[in-house]
């Protein structure tokens, strides 16, 4: 009963990282960078939540919209300073200055916020079905993740603008000829991929206190399921939040969250040295 | 419409195209032949935008356009199809298309432009909801032709079209170009496949390691002592 209640908990929870992940994918798909200070987004989303609702006094629910919309500014302002003047840059260099970017986000929210745990005082009943426990939190973060990932859905397939992201992510070079400036594209992803780490944020407000570290955690976390489903691959990594949420939740139940973190990074490795391209990544494109 | 003057141009100092000329005018087919690596899909590359010439002029409809990002010249009204089709392959034949209209001056005319190419391909109208990069490679390279038509080109640039499908297909993809050159538009082929590029063509130029070595009429071309020893096996 402790695990099927740690695998419907997982799975509620694998619909945020699903989201999570979801974003620096995109990125990734895109644009061709790993978006290392991705996680450090999502815990500047959070410090904003908390310092609108419990120093401001704005209400949850605005905050988190308001913090939703800063994130993807945020995102913009990364895109220009840090992003499009590496663009022709070797990876290392970009890797490298994003790595920058995490730093220099972790230590803002150490200076601004101080090393302390904050976090907003959501209480949120604990459902029960039976002797199934399920936690409201991970309820609303599992409706607003597949709610959001709908959408996506018929962002990139149905609208002329998301036709052309997915066009760009598979061929740069042609999609010009097709008359799309891929700089605009970028631009747009940026957007989008902040914005959802601005929704992350706003769905881990019930569940986590923020600190100065906690973005780490979860840019490793949204960098593990990218690598599980093939990285750039959307759907794959869809999957892989659901591995991942189950596998760390019965890890955490059964023996404690570290453990749970723990096996993921070890399907991590064992990906990469078994199947590099992901579950569902192609080798290499011809 | 077409004139490009001196055009030099190449990879990271590495010079492909050395001083090459060509002119072509509104409503014509030009051909441009060559053997492997002579820098055919270089020339298309660089009038597309996707590669910068080191030097030479080029003028579309007397404007300039070298050196222009290839999202702007396709919107003055070249549009390429690149060599071997290179069609989104994981985006269906419909939002292939879709992606084709994308520039400012064509998508307000989507349907309309969508329901002129399924006239001329009536088998890509079936096919429209399939996944591109499922296709054999014959119907890839149709739709490639589609999607390039898509952004309604004053001239159109094919890259290859024959290249690696059966002699049957190469026919009927021939059969295309000769319809849509009768409709009106200016085509530029790049070919290896000598005699049915050469029959579709007004004018015939030569390109060898990077330069022109030849320019004429369809009859001169195929009277040329030299080009048909070398090129023409007779
Ligand atoms: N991206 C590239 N980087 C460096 N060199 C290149 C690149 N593309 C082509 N070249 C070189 O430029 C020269 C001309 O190539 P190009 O592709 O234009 O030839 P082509 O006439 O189209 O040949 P084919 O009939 O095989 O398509 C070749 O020597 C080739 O090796
Ligand atoms: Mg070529």
């Amino acid at each position: 009963m402790l695990i099927l209640n740690a695998v419907i908990n997982g799975l509620l929870f694998g619909g945020v990282l699903a989201l999570m992940a979801f974003g620096m994918n995109l990125m990734f798909g895109v644009v061709q960078i790993v978006h290392l200070a991705y996680g450090q987004f999502i815990m500047v989303g959070l410090y904003l939540v908390y310092l609108l609702t419990v120093l401001y006094h704005v209400p949850l629910l605005l905050s988190c919209v308001l913090a939703i919309i800063a994130i993807a500014l945020l995102s913009v302002l990364c895109y220009y300073s840090v992003v499009k003047p590496l663009l022709k840059a070797p990876p290392i260099n970009q890797l490298l200055a994003l790595a920058g970017l995490w730093i220099v986000l972790e230590n803002a929210c150490l200076a601004f916020f101080g090393a302390t745990y904050k976090g907003v005082q959501v209480v949120l009943p604990v459902l029960h079905v039976g002797e199934i426990y399920i936690a409201a939190s991970n309820l609303i973060g599992f409706g607003v993740g597949l709610i959001t990932l709908g959408l996506l859905y018929l962002f990139l397939n149905k609208t002329y603008t998301g036709v052309a992201i997915r066009a760009v992510a598979q061929d740069t070079e042609v999609s010009g000829v097709m008359g799309i400036n891929s700089r605009t594209i970028y631009l747009i992803t940026f957007v989008v991929g902040g914005a959802l780490a601005g929704v992350t944020a706003a769905c881990f407000v019930p569940v986590y206190a923020v600190h100065p570290h906690f973005g780490s955690a979860f840019t490793l976390l949204a960098f593990i399921i990218v690598i599980l489903g093939g990285m750039g691959n959307l759907i794959g990594g869809f999957i892989g939040a659901f591995i991942i949420g189950v596998v760390t939740s019965i890890g955490s139940t059964l023996l404690n969250p570290e453990i749970g973190q723990i096996i993921a990074l070890l399907i991590c490795l064992l990906i990469i040295i078994l199947r590099p391209q992901g579950l569902l990544g192609v080798r290499a494109r011809t | 419409m077409l004139r490009i003057e001196n055009l030099c141009s190449g990879y990271g100092g590495f010079e492909v195209l050395q001083n090459i000329s060509l002119e072509m005018g509104a409503g014509e087919t030009v051909a441009v032949l060559g053997p492997n690596g002579a820098g055919k899909s270089t020339l298309l590359k660089v009038i597309s935008g996707l590669l910068k010439p080191t030097s030479g002029k080029i003028y579309f409809e007397g404007r300039r356009i070298d050196g222009k990002p290839s999202h702007e010249i396709v919107e003055m009204g070249i549009s390429l199809v690149p060599e071997g089709g290179r069609l989104f392959p994981e985006l269906t034949v419909y939002n292939n298309l879709l992606v084709g209209a994308y520039n400012k001056r064509t998508r307000r005319h989507f349907k309309e432009t969508l329901e002129e190419v399924f006239s001329l391909f009536p088998i890509i109208k079936e096919r429209q909801n399939q996944i591109a990069g499922l296709m054999s490679g014959g119907e890839r390279q149709m739709v490639a032709i589609a999607r390039a038509l898509m952004s309604r080109p004053k001239l159109l640039m094919l890259d290859e079209p024959s290249s690696g499908l059966a002699p049957k297909i190469v026919a009927s993809i021939f059969e295309f170009v000769k319809e849509i050159k009768e409709r009106g538009y200016s085509v530029l082929m790049v070919e290896q496949t000598v005699k049915k590029a050469v029959g579709l063509a007004d004018r015939v130029y030569l390109l060898e390691s990077g330069r022109m070595v030849f320019s004429g009429d369809q009859t001169s071309f195929l009277n040329n002592p030299k080009i048909k020893s070398s090129y023409l096996g007779i």
